[in-house]
């Protein structure tokens, strides 16, 4: 194994790419090019003036021409040597880095000066000042990472050994490499991935210098001209690139493919319809299928061969013309020309746009049929999957009549690398890099969040996204999670990323009772729920949490709920509270589902529109049970079916329903001195037993917390809470009003109520209190900067 | 050592990377011109440009039948001239890639050759 992996200076390749390295810069080629020229410029002139010195000019220009080619053709790129010896199959420009007496070390510091290196150290991390603090100094511990990167080398099947594959190997050897990689949030895995990434990009690269075959100057010379097509479509095979190919990494769309030449290829109805739903690839499909068809080396029928895709909008259709007649005029001109031009196959994109009248898409499924029926003219149809099923159920025939290609959306490794091939034109749109971390962050966030477009397209629009919030140009993980929060609304970057954060978490229950009195298990619960998601330890297919809160009334449920959405949810205003009273039909469940076209304030609407919030349903025990099941599947899953059967995450959202049943039980067995801990089962079981609640239904909560009913004290330190409320009404004027001791204990007594909670209090603090400071203001009494001090006798007073 | 490398890089190698860039180009010029496909197509209408002509009547038959004939006609033209015209290209670039492969092997000579013919003195005066 030593024998093998020993590097040797002066092998033949090691000295051909260190003169490479010296002798390949463009500027010395352009010298010794200069010097070519005036050479034989030189020499030709010389000897035809009779001077036989012009041969040596010439002698020189071949000797000039010579070393040109050398380093042209072997030392910039050292050919691979026969052997499977470390000579042999290091890659030129590491060759070039290595010197006499390489020490690990050395190496690590110099690996940023080859491409696959650079390529890792930005898109992984794999900085030379992590490699250099895994590396030793001693020129013999190079073996074992020769040893290391020949088997990363054969396990990603490269043909040559890079300077990335050596930055992976300096790491992979160190004993500590699984702990260093995962403060990266990487794995081995991950950096093999990277390095056949960087290959794949590098073999594009290369093919693009290859010029591509597609039939030359006679091609169209047979077909005819098509000018009303060239105004109205777009010639797809004409804007693809010459230099680029699309690549198809998912076994199902080169199924496709295969199917789409098949069908063409025979007699029968020449179309092919493409039905998936938005995002999952049917342009790519159409895109790799027209380069397919212009590739003068394609093993494809020569009927179809050359063949040219127009794709037609019913956008610019519409737009180009006046009523349903013109555009059927338009439409047959179209076809016509199409038909007669004998190489065009016509692809209709968002074709349900064509069989359907409505904004931005006209009806002309009379005009196409016939068409389809014949099968004269290719034709593609590309279609999202439910609007195939709507016009299936609308016009059987014409459903009958396609010839159905089904395109189901990418999985997750499909979609990474989509992503990895799509990378380089994004970057180049958005002048940024992307880290590798930012590719997988695309995927699992686009998976979770973004709704009505499917992978691969979701998780290419979030890296478009996060383009937005790269930092120093590179776009990562968190800029990811940053372009989500943005766009949906929610929460995502971890309490770990902030120490305010992380001290309201902390410090949630004082918080939140800074706003209502007690409750202790209920506000633990909540609490508890926030801080498991705030640092990514909860279960992310489910809402935060589920809480059914079982009290009697003016308890501080419903205060709970603003509390939290106050504390946490960014303000009161993201609480989505809907009162279950006004769902006590099993119909109304539509109007729970409603999508937001039809009633922006549905429990569906409201919760996509805001998913990150405190979702509230107040009096819970009085929804229908249909209402109920209905909302089975989102206590469990975190998922609700809006009337289009659209998923409706509550996943980023607390839920919380409210309900007064059992409330008398409670207060009674409170009063008679049981405790809390017992009483919830007792509870549970009487609810279930009186058919309040169905025991799948209760099930379905994290928790169900009980709420006290409020004692003397609660009520005494509520009723702080509410002078404290009043005081900030009239800070803007600069008045303080504060109680007597004595005033404090009259508003105990005549705002407790043990049967309405805090309530009561609430209306006897309005009507005293605020009325005192309101005619103390109106006599001129107080003015700004007073402190009102109210007596035992003026609260009487009010109270008469 | 270093010299026999490039010496033998130079005759087998080299030459053999030389001469399939080489071939790669040459085929890149015959697919340029498509001769293969212009000769399979050598009558056919001309951009289709009669394929519009249509009616049942024999005046309409006889200018349909007129039209294909003047536009495989002009098709014939076109591609003949193209077609003859890449026939010349291709020979010319072949001369050029026989002559490029028969130097190759020489230019490492060639200095020895020069530095003989100047210290023979030879040189070539025009009138």
């Amino acid at each position: 194994m030593d024998q093998i992996n020993q590097y040797n200076p002066n092998s033949a390749r090691a000295k051909y790419a260190r003169l490479g390295h010296t002798l390949g810069s463009p500027l010395l080629t352009g010298l010794l090019v200069i010097a070519l020229i005036l050479a034989l410029v030189f020499g030709g002139i010389l000897v035809f003036s009779c001077n036989a010195l012009g041969w040596l000019a010439i002698g020189i220009a071949d000797i000039i021409l010579i070393l040109i080619i050398y380093i042209k053709m072997l030392f910039v790129k050292v050919p691979l040597g026969k052997t499977d010896n470390i000579n042999d199959i290091l890659s030129s420009n590491v060759l070039a880095l290595l010197g006499q007496k390489p020490t690990v070390k050395m190496v690590a510091s110099s690996l940023m000066k080859t491409r696959s290196g650079n390529f890792l150290a930005l898109r992984f991390g794999l900085i030379p000042r992590l490699l250099e603090g895994v590396a030793s100094d001693l020129p013999e511990d190079m073996v074992p990472i020769f040893e290391t990167s020949r088997k990363i080398a054969k396990k990603i099947n490269a043909s040559q050994i890079s300077g990335g594959i050596i930055a992976i190997a300096i790491i992979e050897n160190h004993p500590n490499h699984e702990e260093i990689l995962s403060r990266m949030r990487l794995d081995l895995g991950d950096l093999y991935e990277g390095i056949t990434w960087y290959n794949y990009l590098h073999g594009l690269v290369k093919d693009s210098k290859k010029k591509r075959r597609d039939g030359g100057i006679g091609r169209d010379f047979t077909f005819g001209f098509t000018p009303l097509l060239s105004r109205f479509g777009q010639n797809i095979s004409a804007s693809r690139s010459l230099t680029t190919k699309t690549q198809l990494f998912r076994a199902s769309n080169q199924e496709a493919i295969a199917q789409m030449t098949e069908i063409f290829s025979r007699t029968g109805r020449q179309n092919v319809a493409l039905i998936g739903p938005d995002g999952c690839g049917r342009s790519t499909i159409v895109n790799a299928f027209s380069e397919l068809l212009l590739d003068a080396n394609s093993k494809i029928n020569r009927d179809l061969k050359y063949r040219q895709i127009f794709k037609l909008d019913a956008g610019s259709i519409i737009g180009g013309t006046g009523g349903q007649g013109d555009i059927e005029r338009l439409v047959t001109g179209l076809l016509n020309e199409a038909y007669s031009a004998k190489n065009i196959i016509i692809y209709l994109n968002n074709a349900h746009l064509f069989f359907e009248n409505g904004v931005g898409s006209v009806d002309i499924s009379n005009l196409l049929l016939p068409v389809l029926e014949a099968g004269k003219l290719r034709m593609i149809l590309s279609l999202d999957e439910q609007r195939f099923l709507e016009i299936s159920a609308k016009n059987p025939a014409l459903a009958n009549v396609l010839n159905k290609i089904m395109i189901a959306p990418s999985n997750e490794e499909e979609t990474i690398k989509i992503m990895e091939d799509q990378v380089p034109f994004l970057e180049f749109k958005h002048k940024v890099t992307y880290t590798y971390w930012s590719l997988k962050e695309a995927y699992r966030l686009g998976d979770r969040y973004v709704k009505n477009v499917a992978m691969p397209g979701k998780a290419i629009r979030v890296l478009e996204d996060a383009a937005r919030y790269a930092r120093g140009g590179l776009v990562f993980g968190e800029s990811v999670s940053e372009a989500i929060e943005k766009s949906e609304g929610v929460k995502l970057q971890t309490a770990n990323d902030s120490t305010e954060e992380k001290n309201k978490l902390l410090n949630l229950e004082k918080l939140i009772h800074e706003r209502m009195i007690d409750q202790e298990p209920a506000v633990h619960a909540v609490s508890d729920a926030l801080r498991r998601a705030a640092v990514g330890v909860r279960n992310e297919n489910k809402p935060i949490g589920t809480y059914l809160f079982l009290g009697p009334t003016g308890v501080g449920k419903t205060e709970l709920a603003k509390a939290l959405a106050e504390v946490y949810f960014n303000g009161e205003s993201e609480i989505i509270r809907i009162d279950m009273n006004e769902y006590v039909e099993s119909t109304d469940v539509n109007r729970l589902i409603a999508e937001g076209s039809v009633d922006a304030m549905s429990l569906a609407a409201q919760v996509q529109k805001h998913p990150f919030s405190v979702v509230l349903l107040d009096e819970i025990e009085k929804a229908s049970p249909q209402v109920l099941t209905t909302l089975l599947q989102m206590l469990d899953e975190g998922i609700l079916r809006d009337a289009k059967n659209r998923e409706i995450s509550f996943r980023d959202a607390i839920v919380i329903c409210t309900s007064n049943a059992g409330a008398d039980v409670i207060r009674e067995k409170i009063q008679n001195g049981e405790k809390y801990e017992n009483l919830k089962n007792e509870i549970v079981n009487q609810l279930i037993s009186n058919r309040e609640f169905k025991p799948e239904f209760l099930n379905r909560f994290d928790e169900i917390c009980l709420f006290k009913p409020l004692s003397k004290d609660d009520l005494g330190k509520i009723c702080d809470l509410l002078i404290a409320g009043v005081n900030k009404t009239l800070a803007p004027q600069k008045i303080a009003v504060s109680l007597a001791e004595d005033a404090k204990d009259v508003l105990i007594e005549a705002g407790y109520d043990p049967l309405l909670g805090a309530r009561p209090m609430r209306r006897i603090v309005s009507k005293t209190v605020e009325n005192i400071v309101a005619k103390a203001s109106l006599s001129g009494d107080i003015s700004s900067g007073s402190n009102i001090i109210i007596s035992k006798a003026e609260i009487e007073e009010e109270l008469k | 050592m270093l010299t026999t490398g490039l010496i033998s890089w130079w005759y087998i190698d080299g030459y053999k990377l030389f001469a399939s860039r080489i071939w790669t180009k040459l085929g890149d010029t015959a697919d340029f011109f498509s001769i293969g496909s212009l000769l399979r197509t050598l009558f056919a209408p001309y951009r289709q440009i009669s394929a519009n002509a249509s009616g049942n009547s024999i005046d309409a038959k006889f200018m349909a039948f007129l039209d294909r004939l003047v536009s495989r006609l002009v098709g014939g033209v076109a591609r003949l001239g193209i077609i003859l015209f890449g026939i010349i290209v291709i020979i010319l670039q072949l001369i050029l890639s026989i002559a490029s492969l028969v130097i190759w092997p020489l230019l490492p000579v060639i200095p020895i050759i020069c530095i003989i013919l100047s210290i023979m003195g030879v040189t070539i005066w025009i009138k």
